[in-house]
C-alpha cells in the first residue's frame, strides 16, 4: 500500500493527525468562532456606554482582522450585538459602577 | 505660656501640611513643565496619529504629578480629562490595592489558602493569597492574546467558555507546577483574588467594597468596575479610572499607603507588593513582579533611566501607572498602542529630563 501509494498513504497520516489535534483542540475549536462577536460587542459596550467614547471611535477601536458580519447598537437599552464567524454576541450597559457585561 | 505652646504646635502643623500637598476634590497645580525637554517628550509620547493603520506609538493620556501636585498633563482626542479609560490589567494592581485594605483589617493572612474563602480552589488546596498575589499559583494558565487566541486561557476566561464566571474557570485550571515556586503571569490567579475577597466579606459587602475601602476615601468618583455574570469583579482586566483619579492610587502607593493622617495600607503590604518574588526568573516577563505590582529590580533593570525604586502597574496596550518615590513622581499613561513601537523606558527616560529643573 505505502509502495504502491506513497503519495495517497501520506495524506492518510496527515489526515490522522489533523483529527487527532481537532480531537484533542475540540473544545477549544468550538469556542473558538464566538470570540470576534463577543469581543466586538463587549469592547465596543464598554468603549461606548463606560468612557464615553464617540460611537464612530468605537466602531474602529473594536476593529480587527477577523471581520464582523452584522452590528447592532441599541442605546435605548444601551446594548450591542454583534455576529462574526458565524456566531452572535450582545453586551449590555449595567450601570454606573458595574459598565457592560457579555449576555449568556 | 501655654498660649505660645499652642501657636507652636500650630505653626509645625501648618509646616508639615505646606510640605505635603494632597488633592481634595480637584488636585493642586504646581508650575506647569516646559522647555525642550518637554517638547522631546511630546515628540515621543504624541506623534500624529493615524486611526487607519493604527501604527506607532498612540498615546490617550499623559499625567505626571510632582510632589502631589499636577506638572504635566495631556490628552489625544476622544479620551479627556475626564473619560474613564479602560486600565486592563493595572486592574490588578487596584484590586491588590483593594486586597491591602482588607488586610489592614485582618481580613486575611498572606499564607491563607484561597480555598478558605473560594470553595472551588479545593481543587488546589496548597495554594496561598500570596501564591495568587505574585502569579504563581502553578496552575497551567495560557496568557497569550493575539498571537495564540486558540489556546489562550485569557481569551476563553474573558469571551468565550469562562466568562459566565471567570474565578470558577481560572480554578479550575489543572496544575502545572507546585505552587509558589514559578512565575507565570495569569490573569486567572487575579480573578480567583477577587472572589477570594468576596469569601472575605460576603457578597452584599463585596459588591461596595472597592468604592467604600478604597474609592471613596481617596476622593475617586470615576471608578467603573465590571463584573462576570456570578457578580465577581473582573480584577484581571476591566476597572476603568480617568488618569487623575488612577494617579491617586499612585500618590497613595508613593507615600507608603498612607492618605492624608489615614494609613489606608498597612506598611508591610506595600513593602509585600515591592519586594521582588524570589521565585521569577530573569527575563520571563517585561519587568520583575512584586505582590501584583511590577518593579524595576534585577540586572539589568526593566527600565534602566529610571530610579531602581520606581514599581509599576502596566496593562494591555500601553496602559502604565509609574510611581517613583524617591523623586515624588506618579505618572499615569494611557495608550491605544497596537504595535510594539511604544516602550516604557524611553517614555520614563523623556519624563524624567522633563522634570529636572
Amino acid at each position: 500500500m505505502i509502495r504502491r501509494h506513497p503519495i495517497l498513504s501520506l495524506f492518510a497520516v496527515l489526515l490522522l493527525v489533523l483529527l487527532g489535534w481537532v480531537w484533542h483542540e475540540r473544545v477549544n475549536l468550538q469556542a473558538f468562532p464566538d470570540i470576534i462577536a463577543a469581543y466586538t460587542a463587549k469592547e465596543y459596550c464598554s468603549c461606548r456606554y463606560v468612557a464615553n467614547n464617540p460611537a464612530q471611535y468605537c466602531r474602529g477601536y473594536v476593529k480587527q482582522y477577523v471581520p464582523t458580519s452584522a452590528f447592532r447598537d441599541n442605546p435605548e437599552r444601551s446594548e450591542v450585538t454583534a455576529s462574526g464567524l458565524g456566531r452572535t454576541h450582545s453586551a449590555r450597559w449595567l450601570g454606573e459602577r458595574q459598565g457592560c457585561r457579555l449576555l449568556p | 505660656m501655654v498660649r505660645g505652646l499652642l501657636c507652636v504646635a500650630l505653626l509645625l502643623v501648618t509646616a508639615a501640611a505646606h510640605a505635603e500637598t494632597w488633592p481634595g476634590k480637584e488636585w493642586a497645580r504646581g508650575e506647569p513643565l516646559a522647555g525642550p525637554a518637554v517638547e522631546a517628550l511630546e515628540a515621543y509620547a504624541f506623534p500624529a496619529r493615524d486611526d487607519a493603520t493604527r501604527q506607532g506609538v498612540r498615546t490617550d493620556a499623559l499625567l505626571v504629578i510632582r510632589d502631589g501636585q499636577i506638572v504635566y498633563e495631556r490628552y489625544a482626542a476622544p479620551t479627556s480629562a475626564s473619560t474613564p479609560h479602560l486600565t486592563w490589567s493595572i486592574s490588578k494592581s487596584l484590586m491588590a490595592t483593594v486586597l491591602g485594605v482588607a488586610y489592614g483589617q485582618n481580613r486575611f493572612k498572606l499564607s491563607d489558602p484561597a480555598a478558605r474563602f473560594y470553595p472551588p480552589m479545593k481543587q488546589h488546596p496548597k495554594v496561598t493569597l500570596a501564591d495568587l498575589l505574585h502569579w504563581a499559583s502553578g496552575l497551567d494558565w495560557q496568557e497569550d492574546y493575539e498571537y495564540a487566541p486558540l489556546k489562550s486561557s485569557v481569551v476563553a476566561m474573558l469571551y468565550t467558555r469562562g466568562h459566565g464566571d471567570m474565578a470558577e474557570f481560572a480554578a479550575e485550571t489543572d496544575a502545572a507546577v507546585a505552587p509558589g515556586k514559578a512565575f507565570r503571569y495569569s490573569s486567572g490567579d487575579s480573578n480567583i483574588l477577587s472572589a477570594a475577597l468576596r469569601g472575605m466579606l460576603g457578597h452584599k459587602a463585596y459588591m461596595s467594597y472597592p468604592w467604600d475601602a478604597l474609592f471613596e476615601p481617596l476622593g475617586i468618583r470615576s471608578a467603573t468596575w465590571e463584573t462576570d455574570a456570578d457578580e465577581t469583579f473582573v480584577a484581571s482586566s476591566y476597572a476603568y479610572l480617568t488618569a487623575r483619579d488612577l494617579a491617586r492610587v499612585g500618590l497613595l502607593m508613593a507615600r507608603e499607603g498612607r492618605w492624608g493622617d489615614e494609613q489606608l495600607l498597612p506598611k508591610d503590604w506595600v513593602a509585600f507588593n515591592r519586594k521582588p518574588f524570589d521565585g521569577y526568573k530573569a527575563g520571563q516577563d517585561e519587568a520583575v513582579p512584586g505582590g501584583q505590582w511590577w518593579l524595576n529590580q534585577g540586572t539589568p533593570r526593566p527600565w534602566p533611566d529610571a530610579p531602581a525604586d520606581t514599581f509599576a502597574a502596566l496593562g494591555h496596550w500601553g496602559q502604565a501607572l509609574f510611581v517613583l518615590p524617591d523623586a515624588h513622581l506618579v505618572i499615569v499613561r494611557y495608550g491605544d498602542d497596537r504595535d510594539g513601537t511604544y516602550g516604557h523606558n524611553e517614555l520614563l527616560k523623556r519624563v524624567l529630563a522633563a522634570v529636572q529643573p
